[in-house]
């Protein structure tokens, strides 16, 4: 098992409780550990990106979350109560998955039927489709909508308890790209305030954009955790300049410089990219050639792919 | 539990399927309960010239004692014991297949346990939905069956006296114990399967070929004999004798298991199918 590059939380993340807790949260079917000794954290309030591979065991995890499907060993709490039990689920709104409603319905009795088993009042439904913006197609049948439309149910239906703790599967599969701008729009909104979300997603951009804090699964383990900025790891600068030997000398006895790493011919500095002006005019003055100076954060997908031992997404 | 209860209801009640079932089991009640015998009846055959008279005695007799099965006055007789009623067992069977299986093959299963109604309290309305359905679906076969029998005494200017309200009552217990069994048959395959199309499948392969080929298999032994008496059909037909034959010259079949004892056991189906239902839905993961 891969170890778990976990960034330890802020000051101000350490009192803030816990929506979703895992330990060793594992799931085998037969031989094949579909998720392995999971350990996972949600803060109250934050919007969590759940980002892995397809087939890393994300959905696996949501779904043993929501008490659907049951853990092999391992233990769970989503909002301080057992998966599944209705006194958790009171609480949680879920869309995992594809959307699935009852084709001969409309959306809008898809919703009743939704709201009677939570035993929310009916007016709640007129609110929650107007917030994914479905009002005008509410009576039409759901086997008429469009996927963006389904998906816009899909959240509708979550939204109905007005919940503590929102879990999005893959909300934007399949959808067009103005229909995936709104619906990360849309994601955002809901995130605001006290509301947590927890969103799985194998799209980095997505993550990126939307998510305060990330949890990179790869083949059922977690991988890494911490915000996007964290997983990027340090930032530095990259500088090409002539002869490279020389200039990495000059750049190690740089106060504020920890690292100097050759990367194809050209020179990796890890230190603050605010500091490019006062670099550049030390190895110009050292009568180097200095032909690029630029800042170089790794980007997301370069830390996923590290992360995840070069697993497309 | 009732909020369970009030979304199935829902559901069921909206499906358009539903009330297609509903039509066709009225349309067999109408078709085969009364409008080919009325037809076979109403209207004999030509007879040979030189038919003897004491011949033509006997069939316009005969004839006058099928009118006479199809009058208000036999209509348990003629739902029952003629076994019109047993074929609305195939029709609940795909009910209760349809309230289970279905919400495997749409995925919404997912999509309503998320929703916090706990496996126990959505089967237990599910079961509670189907179950009342599976009762308006036998009073829609009386109703069908009353107003055929009530069309035959216009048609024939026969008086119009309707069985007692107790045999009405007590038939409206068998139809509700036989079509309970049938449909909690559909419901737990539709649990089992994950799905609507074996079970349905599986289930009418059941009812009407392997039933009907056990009754006539002529297997003389204790074992055998035994295991027909366990059989849904066998209890069926048993059930729906008390009524007994509207036309004389007809017996009724005997059956190999009393009546009482087989309203017990098809009270028992109603109770094992749904324990399967509900001890498949706490113990499988939803996927």
């Amino acid at each position: 098992m891969a170890a778990t590059v976990r960034q330890e939380p802020q000051e101000k993340e350490r009192g803030t409780p816990l929506v979703v807790e895992t330990r060793g949260l594992t799931k085998r079917y037969g031989r094949i550990a579909a998720v392995e000794s999971l350990d996972l954290t949600v803060r109250r309030g934050e919007v969590y990106g759940f980002l892995g591979p397809n087939g890393a065991g994300k959905t696996t995890t949501l779904r043993m979350l929501l008490g659907l499907i049951r853990p092999t060993s391992g233990d769970a709490r989503v909002l301080g109560e057992k998966p599944g039990s209705p006194a958790g689920l009171g609480k949680v709104g879920a869309l995992v998955e594809s959307p699935a409603f009852y084709p001969y319905l409309s959306g809008q009795d898809n919703l009743r039927v939704m709201a009677r088993y939570s035993g929310v009042r009916s007016p709640r439904i007129a609110e929650v489709l107007e917030r994914v913006e479905l009002s005008g197609r509410a009576k039409d049948k759901f086997r008429k909508y469009s996927l963006g439309m389904k998906q816009r149910l899909g959240v509708a239906a979550a939204l109905l308890k007005d919940p503590d703790l929102l879990v999005l599967d893959e909300p934007t599969n399949g959808l067009d790209p103005k229909g995936m701008a709104d619906m990360r729009d849309l994601i955002r909104r809901l995130g605001k305030g006290d509301r947590t979300v927890l969103l799985s997603s194998h799209l980095l951009g997505e993550v990126e954009q939307i998510c305060d804090r990330v949890g990179v699964i790869s083949k059922g383990s977690l991988v890494a955790e911490g915000s996007v900025a964290e997983l990027r790891g340090k930032q530095g600068l990259l500088v090409r300049a002539e002869p490279t030997e020389e200039a990495a000398q000059i750049a190690e006895k740089l106060v504020g410089v920890e690292e100097v790493a050759e990367l194809g011919g050209a020179l990796r500095l890890t230190t603050d990219p605010e500091r490019a002006a006062e670099i550049n005019a030390k190895l110009v003055s050292a009568g180097l050639r200095v032909s690029e100076l630029r800042p170089a954060g790794q980007s997301l997908e370069e830390a996923f792919l590290e992360l995840t031992g070069g697993e497309t997404v | 539990m009732l909020a369970s209860f009030g979304a199935e209801l829902l559901k069921i009640r909206k499906r358009p399927a539903t009330w297609i079932l509903a039509l066709v089991w009225f349309i067999l009640i109408v078709l085969f309960g009364y409008l080919f015998t009325y037809s076979f009846a109403a209207n004999p055959p030509d007879r040979p010239e030189d038919q003897p008279p004491q011949v033509q005695q006997q069939e316009e007799a005969f004839n006058e004692q099928i009118l006479n099965g199809l009058l208000p006055e036999n209509l348990l007789e003629n739902l029952f014991a003629n076994g019109v009623f047993s074929l609305g067992a195939a029709i609940v069977l795909i009910l209760g297949a349809m309230a289970a299986g279905s919400e495997y093959s749409w995925g919404t299963m997912k999509t309503s346990l998320t929703q916090r109604p706990g496996r126990l309290g959505m089967l237990s309305g599910k079961a509670l939905a189907l179950a009342l359905f599976i009762v308006l679906f036998v009073l829609l076969g009386l109703a069908a069956g009353a107003m055929s029998s009530y069309t035959v005494a216009l048609l024939e200017d026969a008086s119009i006296n309707w069985p007692p309200l107790e045999e009405l009552a007590k038939a409206a217990g068998v139809g509700v114990l036989t079509f309970g069994a049938w449909g909690f048959l559909g419901f737990a395959l539709g649990m089992l399967f994950r799905g609507t199309a074996l079970a349905i499948g599986l289930g009418l392969a059941w009812a009407l070929a392997v039933e009907n080929t056990i009754a006539l298999l002529p297997i003389e032994s204790d074992w055998w004999e035994s295991f027909r008496r366990l059989t849904l059909g066998e209890n069926t037909s048993s059930v729906g004798s008390i009524f007994g034959s509207p036309n004389p010259s007809f017996s009724i079949p005997e059956t190999l298991v009393e009546p009482e004892r087989a309203a017990i056991t098809l009270g028992l189906y109603v109770a094992v199918f749904a324990v399967v239902s509900l001890v498949l839905l706490l113990r499988r993961d939803v996927t």
